[in-house]
């Protein structure tokens, strides 16, 4: 309950301290993390290849956006459809193989659709990326307003939230993490494993493919590295930085690897390198990410005082 | 056909390069099961490295020779110092350890070489090239493809013929006896992570001449050794050279006729080979 | 510490990162140089934001007595990360005037952003779609026509090698690469040349073996590459270490001159041919300058990226003197139709497409003996202005504000 208030306040706070299109990225990113978060944190799959989801989902509604003027709920839904089933293709492949070999799959794979979309040209852009995703109005709503895209986004976030707190609360999410505890149990209690894991992929795919259209129409682009390797790792990392451990993790995941990156590349051109001993820090230091670490420091503060 | 049997010279000669890049790959994933991120950087360090001991001490084979022993201790020392201490963290947080770590040696290398990329020629002796019939081919990329040959027969002698590699093998197969044998695991992990990271290392030296140096240069392998691993199997050496040539050779045939498809068709072949083989193609598990 | 300061500090480094609300103060104006420091042109943006510096303080920072705030963004060579900050950079620091970033295919979605927030975008590179099909009132194109590069590459190399009508093409695939290839192909018609290969490879691309192969079973008389910096050098490279180079002539069409050549080793440079934006020997009063300063502050010679940013930076600054004014739209209506005798000598900025009309550069490389110093790469053999013909002219209209 105080999380849900902590973050309804951040929903309503967040566009007075940042600009409203940093503000709906960061909500964007947090749905595509908990996607991820699905697999990481509660199936203990990690995918490095979730970029494809959100890539497939962003080039085909944007592309159906852009020549065929379909709608904005057209859109999310045929961007939820694509992410799920890209990500059904994807599973397939990958859920039979587990640890090392289920990372370097999803990143090899999702190698593959980035050079598809690379060469693709015709479709995608390539290196040009696609301009001129529009942003269709609804209802009399003209979404080309950053503050009622940021309203649209922030609901869908919320919407995102309280799906995924239902899915993991379920007796699906609890057999989810049957399996990351012990995948031999799970097994031997009589769980088809690898299905159960296809499905978090799919619901992790179809949230992804979500995020990924929110982004398309942020922009009015999709630009080739939505669907590379780097979004990928990105999620994977503002999710860790966050703390896989909780459905809270990747969204303060997402706003301080966003608020990171953002401002650190003002400072010093040279920024990545602040990014990497930042990664290092959480690593050596805070394994829990920041909820961990701010409860350690909350706990601590008041040991002190 | 002349084409051809030039695009398959070159793909044996690129293909050489991504087994020794996957061979080093498969022994740190293999023996220390973690997801090295950081491969690709050690690559473009051992490039690096080459021409700052070049233009010290102005000779190419003393390059060779010392660049890749450095990226060698630059391994022993990540892992001492920070992989070591992330063996029971579970693959998500080394996974951002190595990433992160790759960041920082990109970045370094910037800092340090400068964003501009770099030429470097091939010694005196290995310049031009030779007929060979069928086409006309660099000295060089004859000598790489030797001395890439030669690197992956001596890993290979390493791990199956000393005492040394038995207990590397033993340790990809199953780290519980080794221990119990009252060997110290950590040496072997370190001693592991540094030898992969100088097959990189040599990797990247040996490229420098042929692609010249960028800072962006490892990433682009990065990807090719991961497919490599996932190719030929975890902890596979013999499958880690197969691998890397199948992809070398599939990559220059494709160029051959159809360019732009040929970086997309290292990661098709991948698809292919694990939808038949989920194992990989030499993979037991 | 109190949980209260804790919030306190956060709520502090917030807004040190998010410069959202706030702050140009109002007499001050804002650039932007939109320059790539990570990415596949990591290498260029230091070098583009030296030109852009140089040409700024030279004024001493101040235009029409005003302030001028130069702040720069690193765009990743990316168009998502270089659209995103580009907006960030209009509306939290309140930038009217942006100039960048190098890669054509980013700098084509900058340009939308340009138009959606009516700022000045003033840019340098091989797509013709700023000038062209995706032209509008905002964005301004310095760089050469691709027409007026290749027609300068092929009509001059052809009166020096008539006989060579066998052409082969490696090129870079994405919005330069193809604009460039279609009118070497376009003016290649003149002269009767038959193409006999037209590869194309990614940007970054490094490993060249396999379209040199190519290239040379073709058995062309010459190989012509359009393609940039690292890609150009590697390839380069390779066609000389496959010995297609010296015996067949390579042409780098578009090239950035010094920043590529000096990569290059003597040997692989003879029987090179190089179109350029601009090369430094240049012989007008403002290069000479301006080389001079430069070389003084860096130690090598300005090639293509610092030369365009500094003169991108000084027409802009023109375009304000002739306007008399710093709103966007004045500077807009006064550099159409501005005629200045800058760096590459006569340029004129054409109203209707926003195109730059200048010369452009078609060097030879010397043989290593006759180099009079290290730096010494090529003879300025011949320069082209001929504009883009009304046929193939794809801004029909430049549109509004």
């Amino acid at each position: 309950m105080r999380a849900l208030v902590l973050i309804l306040a951040a929903v309503v706070l967040l566009p007075f301290i940042v600009r409203p299109a940093i503000a709906s990225e960061i909500w964007i990113f947090a749905i595509f993390g908990l996607g991820l978060n699905l697999l990481l944190g509660y199936t203990g799959l990690l995918s490095f290849g979730q970029s494809t989801f959100f890539g497939s989902a962003a080039y085909v509604a944007g592309y159906l956006l852009k020549h065929y003027a379909i709608g904005v709920f057209a859109a999310l839904g045929i961007g939820v459809a694509v992410g799920a089933i890209s990500a059904l293709l994807v599973g397939y492949l990958c859920v039979q193989r587990s640890g090392l070999y289920f990372i370097m799959l999803t990143f090899a794979l999702n190698q593959l659709f980035y050079f598809i979309a690379y060469q693709w040209t015709t479709v995608t852009g390539g290196e040009d990326g696609m301009p001129g995703v529009p942003r269709p109005a609804m209802l009399g709503i003209d979404f080309r307003d950053p503050v009622a895209y940021y309203i649209f986004v922030s609901v869908l976030f919320l919407l995102s939230l309280w799906l995924m707190k239902r899915i993991v609360d379920s007796p699906l999410g609890k057999i989810l993490q049957g399996i990351r505890e012990n995948e031999v149990r799970a097994e031997a209690v009589g769980y088809h494993v690898p299905r159960f894991k296809l499905l978090a992929f799919v619901i992790g795919g179809a949230f992804s493919g979500l995020a990924g259209v929110l982004y398309a129409m942020l922009f009015g682009i999709v630009p080739l590295e939505a669907i590379g390797f780097v979004t990928s790792g990105n999620v994977v990392f503002a999710t860790l930085i966050g703390g896989s451990g909780s459905l809270y993790g990747p969204i303060i995941g997402s706003f301080v690897f966003i608020w990171l990156s953002e401002s650190m590349s003002v400072v010093w051109a040279r920024w990545p390198l602040l990014l990497g001993v930042a990664f290092i820090v959480v690593v050596l230091f805070f394994r829990g990410g920041v909820v961990e670490a701010w409860d350690r420091i909350w706990r601590f503060s008041k040991r002190t005082t | 056909m002349n084409l051809l049997l030039g695009q398959i010279l070159n793909g044996i000669a690129t293909g050489m390069l991504y087994a020794l890049m996957g061979l080093g790959l498969s022994l740190i994933t293999g023996v220390l099961n973690i997801p090295n991120f950081a491969h690709g950087a050690l690559f473009a360090i051992g490039a690096y490295f080459l021409v700052s001991v070049v233009g010290l001490l102005g000779n190419f084979w003393l390059g060779l020779l010392v660049a890749p022993i450095g990226v060698a201790l630059l391994g022993l020392l990540i892992e001492y110092a920070g992989v070591r201490r992330l063996y029971a963290a579970g693959h998500d947080y080394q996974l951002l350890f190595t990433f992160g770590l790759a960041l920082i040696l990109n970045e370094l290398i910037i800092v340090i070489w400068g964003p501009v990329g770099i030429s470097h020629l091939p010694p005196a002796i290995l310049r031009g090239g030779v007929d060979l019939g069928f086409t006309f081919y660099p000295k060089y990329r004859l000598f790489v493809m030797a001395m890439a040959g030669l690197l992956v027969v001596a890993t290979w002698l390493f791990l199956e013929k000393t005492r040394y590699g038995a207990i590397m093998r033993a340790g990809i197969e199953n780290k519980e006896m080794v221990s119990l044998l009252g060997i110290d695991i950590h040496w072997l992990f370190t001693v592991a992570f540094a030898l992969g990271a100088y097959l990189a290392g040599i990797a990247g030296a040996l490229t420098a001449p042929i692609r010249g140096l960028s800072p962006g240069m490892g990433v682009d392998m990065l990807g090719i050794a991961f497919v490599v691993v996932a190719l030929g199997g975890l902890g596979n050496l013999l499958g880690a050279i197969a691998a890397g040539l199948l992809i070398g050779v599939a990559q220059a045939v494709v160029a051959a006729y159809w360019t732009e498809a040929s970086t997309a068709v290292i990661f098709a072949v991948m698809a292919a080979v694990l939808l038949v083989r989920p194992q990989g193609l030499f993979g037991i598990r | 510490m109190k949980r209260r300061e804790i919030l306190k500090i956060g709520a502090a480094a917030a807004s040190l990162g998010f410069p959202a609300i706030i702050r140009a103060q109002p007499k001050e104006i804002v650039m932007l140089g939109l320059w790539d420091q990570t990415g596949a042109f990591a290498d260029v943006g230091p070098l583009n934001d030296r030109g852009m510096r140089m040409a700024l303080e030279e004024r001493g920072m101040k235009v029409l007595g005003q302030p001028i705030k130069y702040i720069t963004r690193d765009g990743a060579t990316q168009a998502g990360t270089s659209t995103r900050r580009a907006e960030e950079a209009i509306d939290g620091e309140g930038a009217r005037f942006m100039i960048g970033p190098w890669s054509s295919g980013v700098a084509l979605a900058v340009s939308e952003v340009a138009k959606r927030k009516k700022v000045l975008h003033f840019f340098s590179g091989g797509t013709e779609d700023i000038s062209g099909a995706r032209c509008h009132r905002y964005s301004f194109q310095w760089a050469a026509s691709p027409y007026t590069a290749a027609k300068t590459v092929v009509d001059n190399f052809m009166k020096a090698n008539p006989k060579a009508k066998r052409w082969h093409l490696l090129v870079a695939d994405y919005a330069f690469g193809w604009s460039v290839e279609k009118y070497i192909k376009e003016v290649g018609k003149t002269h009767g040349l038959e193409f006999v290969g037209a590869d194309r490879h990614p940007l970054g691309e490094r490993e060249f073996s396999n379209y040199v192969q190519k290239a040379a079973a073709n058995k062309p008389d010459v190989v012509a590459m359009i393609n940039f910096g690292g890609d150009a050098v590697a390839g380069a490279r390779e066609i000389f270490n496959f010995g297609l180079t010296p015996k067949l002539p390579l042409i780098m069409c578009w090239s950035s001159g010094v920043e590529e050549l000096i990569q290059l080793a003597p040997e692989i440079r003879e029987n090179l041919w190089v179109g350029s934006n601009f090369y430094y020997t240049a012989d007008t009063p403002v290069a000479k300058e301006f080389v001079k300063n430069y070389r003084a502050k860096f130690g090598t010679p300005p090639g293509y990226a610092p030369s365009a940013a500094y003169s991108m930076t000084r027409l802009m600054l023109a375009g304000f003197d002739k306007a008399k004014s710093s709103e966007v739209e004045a500077v807009i209506k006064a550099l159409e139709g501005i005629e200045v005798n800058d760096l590459l000598g006569r340029m004129r900025v054409e109203p209707a497409t926003h195109q730059t009309l200048r010369p452009y550069f078609f060097l030879r490389c010397k043989p290593k003996k006759a180099m009079k110093e290290e730096l010494d790469f090529a003879d300025v053999i011949a320069t082209g202005d001929s504009p883009l013909p009304k046929e193939y002219a794809a801004c029909k209209d430049i549109g509004g504000f």
